[in-house]
């Protein structure tokens, strides 16, 4: 009796070391059946960015594994709570709450729900098997995106138009001006902030991107969700047939609205990420480490329009080629301040 | 800054900044008339909203310009039509109808631009542009400042043409009276719910015309909220302007100017938090007119239903 008492101690013991490693016990929810992927997003996926990439994402990660798909779409910048409580009784087995303004109400209802969830902008969040950040960065196309701008301007002057100024923006930015200066190393890059969280301020991007043009730049690297229309307007209604105005997005593919201004995009692909994520919760490492977007495994790759002349592209190819193989190294910048600091004014020489 | 003064920077600040100023002027001057009258209108935000929409669509579908404004202005006034309704007619709580209109508005339209638009995300051209004659010679100013939509110059003749009205007709007295004397005035034979339905209908107007503007001219294009809290900056500008049309021209100006000022400190590489830079506009804006503002009386009846003979 004391022996089976022992394996009994012992059992429960372990199961009690299991669930304070795993408290929402990945392997229980990965067993219970049939398994959902839940994404919230703060607007409709049809913004050709931000929501757009993470919806279409995480639908096909889903179908890869024969998962359900939940989309909580058009959620907004608010309190989701609710919407989190509603997702984990409809049998969520993984919330991804892709925006930072989710990042403190996520964690709190995975721990209420025992539903692992997925957050963005907090890297130091992550606990194991229960919240994994992915603060995401593109800056290695940024960089190529720099190098391209530098190349084509005119004016030797480009500019970086942000809807806010968040960790992954932040890099892509810092990238965007390495690269450029790297190319041309007295070249200007502007830099401006259309507002605080300006996410929807169309009129905002298109006002301040007017202004950057006049103040000199020729190529816009815009970051913004919908307000990136705003600065995509400005490109095409300020650019006149003598002096043409170039548009560089991000994380979308806006070929289709194109009006004959958009150079190239930096592409977000997001399939590895979630897949990733998937992969973590059946091995039980969900939680333990960040995830990372990169050119290597095109997770991350510069559009290749027809606008720009097959010379400038092999020579980004290049540069791609050297970034890949680790030849060329592009450090994170994460902090705004440090962004700021990297770049010209139009008075000023380049730092 | 000195690399800043380039003619072409300048005038593109000017033009921005009345670009920007001119949605919160229309709104606000619109919340004016309506407080004056008694009745807090909160709906502002989606009365603009849907005039953004209306106007865009007309725009987009017609090509013209002043169409998109007409249905823009309508769009608003038909807003306005629920608080004439619910508010004035039938005395509901203004702050929980506004609201609520607010809500719905932004529910409405992103719905509408999803089925829509959201595949499309149709842009308009660029507004026509009325450059006034002498005045636009003037360097850096009358690029800026004077070649405007006609839309801008209007806007302004509404100003002096309101601030002549309150003062000065029997109108602006019964409009007073409706949010200071209600039942004053119903004793003098106006009738206050034909004034305060009126006043209503003409802020729907003037706020749908404002988003109609930000939509067509200030971005070319309609996104769901792209108001942005437009419509609250409008209410605050009619609160601290003690009832005068200039004051709401003056706070929308300086807005505008603050918003162009973030861009220029920005783009000059002024070492600054861009927190604090964007925190201009408001701080710049709340502080002039709470000093020119304080004494400022709201009307004694605002916000109140007016039943007769009840007190």
């Amino acid at each position: 009796m004391p022996r089976r008492r022992r394996v009994i101690g012992s059992i429960i013991l372990a199961a009690a070391l299991a669930g304070a490693v795993c408290p929402f016990g990945a392997t229980s929810v990965l067993a219970a059946q049939p398994m959902a992927l839940a994404i919230m997003l703060p607007e409709e996926p049809t913004d050709y960015g931000w929501n757009q990439q993470a919806f279409e994402a995480a639908r096909d990660v889903a179908a890869k594994y024969h998962w359900k798909f939940m989309p909580a779409s058009g959620l907004g910048y608010g309190d989701v709570h609710a919407a989190l409580r509603e997702l984990a009784d409809d049998g969520a087995s993984l919330i991804i709450a892709h925006a930072s303004g989710y990042n403190t109400a996520a964690p709190e209802i995975g721990a209420e729900k025992h539903v692992p969830v997925a957050i963005v902008d907090r890297p130091n969040e992550s606990r194991p098997g229960a919240v994994a950040d992915y603060t995401l960065s593109g800056r290695e196309g940024a960089y190529l995106a720099g190098a391209l701008a530098a190349k084509m301007t005119r004016s030797h002057t480009v500019a970086i138009v942000v809807a806010a100024e968040s960790p992954p923006w932040n890099t892509q930015s810092a990238a965007f001006a390495q690269g450029a200066r790297i190319t041309d190393p007295a070249i200007k890059v502007l830099y401006a902030v259309i507002g605080p969280a300006a996410y929807a301020d169309v009129a905002g991007g298109r006002r301040v991107t007017e202004s950057v043009i006049s103040a000199g730049a020729d190529i816009v690297f815009g970051q913004g969700d919908r307000a990136s229309f705003g600065i995509m307007q400005a490109v095409e209604t300020k650019a006149t047939g003598s002096a043409p105005v170039w548009f560089i997005d991000q994380l979308g593919d806006k070929s289709s609205l194109d009006k004959g201004h958009l150079l190239t995009s930096v592409v977000w692909n997001l399939v590895p990420v979630y897949t990733a994520m998937i992969e973590d919760l059946k091995r039980g490492t969900f939680g333990t480490h960040t995830y990372s977007i990169r050119l290597a495994d095109d997770s991350v790759r510069l559009l290749h329009t027809t606008y720009i002349p097959a010379r400038i592209w092999a020579d980004i190819d290049a540069l791609r080629t050297q970034i890949v193989s680790g030849a060329l190294k592009v450090e994170p910048v994460w902090d705004a301040a440090s962004v700021r600091a990297m770049m010209s004014s139009v008075a000023a020489p380049p730092k | 800054m000195g690399g800043l003064l380039t003619e072409p920077f300048l005038v593109s600040l000017l033009y921005g900044a009345v670009t920007a100023g001119m949605p919160l002027l229309l709104a606000g001057l619109g919340e004016q008339m309506s407080e004056k009258a008694g009745v807090l209108n909160i709906g502002l935000e989606g009365m603009m909203l849907v005039g953004a929409y209306t106007g865009f669509v007309a725009a987009y579908h017609s090509g013209s310009f002043w169409l998109g404004y007409l249905a823009g202005g309508l769009g608003g006034m038909l807003t306005a039509l629920i608080v004439l309704l619910l508010c004035i007619r039938r005395g509901l709580n203004q702050i929980v109808i506004g609201i609520a209109i607010t809500v719905g508005a932004e529910g409405l339209t992103s719905l509408l631009h999803y089925v829509q638009f959201s595949r499309s995300y149709p842009r308009l051209a660029a507004a026509p542009v009325l450059a006034l004659p002498l005045l636009r010679d003037v360097p850096v100013l009358g690029r800026g400042l004077f070649s405007h939509n006609l839309l801008v110059y209007l806007a302004v003749a509404l100003v002096f043409a309101l601030s002549w009205m309150y003062r000065s007709t029997y109108l602006g007295l019964s409009l007073e009276a409706a949010g200071n004397q209600p039942a004053a005035l119903d004793a003098a034979g106006v009738d206050v719910v034909h004034t305060r339905s009126l006043a209503v209908l003409c802020t729907g107007f003037l706020a749908g015309l404002g988003g109609a503007y930000l939509a067509n001219v200030g971005a070319g294009i309609f996104v769901p909220f792209m108001t942005g809290g437009a419509g609250v900056i409008g209410i605050v500008l009619a609160m601290l302007a003690r009832g005068r049309p200039l004051m709401v021209m003056v706070g929308a100006a300086l807005f505008g100017a603050s918003l162009a000022m973030t861009t220029a400190l920005q783009v000059a590489g002024i070492d600054i938090p861009t927190d604090v830079v964007q925190m201009l506009p408001f701080a710049v804006v709340m502080a002039v007119l709470v000093v020119f503002g304080r004494h400022s009386m709201l009307p004694s009846a605002l916000g109140t239903p007016y039943t007769r003979g009840e007190r």
